[in-house]
């Protein structure tokens, strides 16, 4: 049995959320070179190299895991931008039999005055048992601006772990989307450490769990700049058995005058047997900042439900339409149109 | 612009110290030579000293809390766990000890009884000083002693439910709790009879290095009604106090409980209490509780609501100054159809004192129909001190609603300039302010605790605008 993804503070250890407990997860040991990945469009002013480095968390997913990314990883990119203007660019890995395990460590720094977007996107074949476990390190220089995307489509049976870590520096700006839709287990972490002025961390995320899928988000803003400024928004399905845990922490540590940190987060329950755990911390060392948070939690509205169906749609069409205009405010944020009518489709499958 | 400037309570009146002067006080630390000694001296019956032997072993097994605040101050060595004032317990005033009967008197007890209270326990170190109830009530079959009384004369009723609510093995200080527990009130409430003012009982620790382990035990039984109110406090020494009492409530179909608490103990007491209410069907229990002093506290009262339609709300406000570690919270499990709780936190942290938020809202399966709401503020007046909000929402099942927010912050400016642009000083608009985010706590409070709270959060604003 491992213990994954503890919270920055802990609570009574009763209330099962300081950490996850999995148990009969294995850890591959010696894995071969990951084949299946594709990267495109990248702009000239971006520079990319498959150089091993090694990572140091603040956080991360546990020891183990990092270890495993230090030692053992099978795709290593790193990336640099010097370019102004905001180019497109995409990682894809895919999973199939002879690419079982995904052990990848991205390294991204944004150099300053820049201004990007990439989308990585993680999928598997169907009926593989593929493992994946991933870094995302950015360092956002001064006054940059970068736009991550990321896409997880695995399949039911596979294991995803995925770790974020961003150092935001003056005026810079990192903004995440995370579209969480696959994984047997998929437990993520995601750090921002906001030490610069006026910096900012955005994250939106969406998720859906069904059948036995857990999900385990552990989010962690550090607010150390003045005016610094950290949001965290969650939109969430959950049916069949799926169950989630949601750990957001916003801490304001001393010095981030005049810091402004919000968290919200939206559980919609498909069925009676689905869970959904929360823990939304806000940490306060500052007395000048302003901080919010949210999590709310029910049924899919029946009133809604009836009054679509009274237009002439069946009950599977309408849920698909009010789970697409509950995530409609995030997926506003993923300008490629093909991305964002991928996501609609896999959100109509998992409804269905 | 200038800070708020907000005074330390004053505390004049709890920090009256009596001379250490007992009848009995046990050995410092916590053996099983000592428990036994203590049932000893108390003349448990059997049962009960089974009780405190298996509570101590339950105490020796369990391990500390990996959470919260650090506890490690707290030295079991140092603490006598059992102190026996120089007098028996009585029901007049007149036959309480002078130096006991003033320290009571300075703090309003014997004349909020005369005036608006429908009985009165006081206790002082381990035991229960005094004891009166309203002569009418008796007739009506309402029960209102000290524990060692109900032990005594009503052992059936309190076998059935000593530590049973609580069960000893919950946590470390519960279970020491079980094993040293001396004094607390007794309280039973017949079907259907209604109480119109509340019963108040009164727990004064004056002894140092000792602890206090006061048992409350109260039924409310079908469709009948009480507000009970607990106060405490107690002097400050230079060396750690302990409190760990245990609070058992049940309360069944269709009744009412308000349980009120107004808790100042001194800035050396570490105050690791315990509460829980088991609520049936269609009836309710409110929590109002205001949390003052102490060092570290850690007290999170839990409404069971069992029966179909069971309701709860808690409404609570702490103010850390000071070296002052105040963790507390509220606990809810929703265990049966169409119950409903209602959360609302509020803290102030001011001069270095650290005020956490930690609760649970667990919404079993067969809770379909529930209903939950929590809000929580926390005002921050300084930027020495800490404010931390640890809220955790399990639910279980899909037909419920479920909503939690909390905020933090400083004073708004702009609602500072609004008031200033209606004529208002910026001291004066300040205060207000204060005042205003605490009022919600305050106004669930009877008068003379309102009041007593007012005079707690005194304001002292200075400064010019800047």
């Amino acid at each position: 049995m491992v213990n994954l993804n503890e919270t920055p503070v802990r609570t009574c250890e009763h209330f099962k959320i300081n950490n996850i407990k999995l148990e009969n997860v294995l850890f591959p040991n010696e894995v071969e070179e990951f084949r299946n990945i594709n990267i495109s469009k990248v702009h000239s002013n971006v520079n990319i190299d498959s150089k091993t480095k090694k990572v140091k968390l603040a956080y991360g997913l546990s020891e183990i895991l990092l270890e495993q990314i230090n030692n053992n990883s099978n795709a290593n990119i790193n990336i640099e931008i010097n370019s102004k203007t905001n180019n497109e660019s995409k990682i894809e890995f895919k999973l199939d039999k002879d690419n079982l395990n995904l052990i990848d460590n991205i390294q991204i720094t944004a150099n300053e005055n820049t201004k990007s977007t990439f989308i990585i996107k993680y999928e598997s074949e169907n009926n593989i048992e593929g493992y994946h476990n991933g870094i995302i390190n950015v360092n956002a220089k001064k006054e940059s601006e970068i736009n991550i995307i990321v896409v997880n489509l695995l399949n039911e049976i596979s294991n995803n772990f995925l770790a974020i870590e961003n150092l935001i520096e003056n005026n810079a700006k990192v903004n995440f989307t995370i579209i969480d839709f696959g994984g047997k287990n998929t437990i993520s972490n995601y750090y921002s450490n906001l030490i610069g002025e006026k910096s900012e961390s955005n994250l939106k995320t969406i998720y859906i769990g069904k059948e036995n899928q857990i999900l385990d988000l552990n989010y962690i803003d550090e607010l150390r700049g003045a005016k610094s400024n950290a949001n965290i928004e969650v939109q969430g399905v959950l049916k069949d058995n799926a169950k989630k845990n949601f750990k957001g922490t916003i801490d304001f540590k001393k010095g981030c005058k005049k810091a402004i940190g919000s968290e919200n987060e939206n559980c919609m329950l498909l069925s009676d047997t689905a869970k959904s755990l929360a823990l939304p911390i806000l940490l306060c060392s500052e007395e000048d900042v302003e901080g919010a948070h949210s999590t709310s939690c029910g049924k899919i509205g029946e009133k809604e439900l009836f009054y679509i169906m009274s237009r002439g749609f069946d009950v599977k069409e309408a849920m698909k339409l009010m789970v697409r205009a509950n995530f409609n405010g995030i997926l506003e944020s993923i300008k490629n149109e093909e991305l964002k009518n991928q996501i609609l489709e896999e959100i109509d499958k998992k409804i269905d | 612009m200038s800070k708020t400037y907000v005074e330390d309570i004053n505390r004049n009146v709890y920090d009256i110290k009596n001379e250490d002067n007992y009848d009995y006080k046990i050995q410092k630390g916590l053996t099983r030579e000592i428990v036994e000694e203590i049932s000893k001296q108390k003349k448990d019956p059997d049962w009960m000293r089974e009780i405190r032997l298996k509570a101590l072993e339950a105490y020796n097994n369990l391990e500390l809390p990996t959470w919260g605040p650090d506890l490690s101050e707290l030295k079991m060595d140092e603490i006598a766990t059992y102190v026996r004032p120089k007098t028996g317990m009585s029901n007049s005033w007149e036959d309480v000890p002078e130096d006991i009967r003033n320290t009571f008197d300075k703090l309003g007890i014997p004349e909020s009884e005369k005036k608006s209270l429908a009985g009165v326990g006081a206790q002082y170190d381990s035991e229960v000083v005094y004891h009166n109830m309203k002569e009418e009530l008796i007739k009506q079959g309402v029960i209102y002693t000290d524990m060692e009384t109900a032990v005594r004369e009503y052992p059936e009723i309190v076998k059935e439910h000593f530590m049973k609510c609580v069960p000893i093995t919950d946590h470390k200080f519960v279970a020491l709790h079980a094993a040293v527990w001396s004094g607390g009130s007794f309280v039973y409430i017949p079907k259907g009879v209604k109480l119109e003012m509340p019963l108040q009982s009164y727990f004064r620790l004056n002894s140092p290095e000792s602890g206090q382990f006061e048992h409350t035990l109260i039924i409310v039984e079908e469709g009948a009604s009480l507000h009970f109110i607990e106060g405490c406090s107690a002097p400050k020494y230079n060396k750690v106090n302990l409190h760990a009492g245990c609070v058992e409530l049940y309360v069944k179909d269709n009744a009412y409980l308000r349980y009120s608490t107004i808790e100042n103990w001194s800035k050396n007491m570490l105050n690791l209490n315990t509460k829980k209410a088991i609520i049936g069907k269609n009836a309710q229990v409110d929590w109002v509780t205001g949390s003052f002093g102490s060092k570290i506290s850690m007290l999170y009262p839990l409404s069971v609501l069992n029966g179909e339609g069971a309701k709860t709300e808690y409404t609570g406000i702490s103010f850390a100054g000071e070296g002052q570690n105040l963790d507390t919270g509220f606990k809810t499990i929703h265990n049966a159809p169409n119950t409903s709780s209602v959360v609302n936190s509020k803290s102030i942290s001011k001069n270095g004192g650290k005020c956490t938020y930690r609760s649970l809202v667990k919404i079993s399966e067969n809770a379909k129909g529930s209903k939950c709401s929590v809000s929580c503020e926390s005002l921050m007046l300084d930027d020495i001190s800490i404010s931390d909000t640890i809220p955790v929402n399990d639910v279980q099942t899909d037909e419920v609603e479920f909503s939690h927010e909390a905020k933090i912050g400083k004073i708004s400016d702009k609602t500072i300039f609004y008031l200033m642009s209606r004529g208002l000083s910026e001291e004066d608009a300040k205060a207000m302010i204060v005042r205003g985010f605490a009022a919600p706590i305050s106004n669930e409070l009877p008068v003379e605790y309102a009041v007593e709270m007012n005079n707690l959060i005194n304001l002292e604003l200075e400064g010019a605008i800047g």
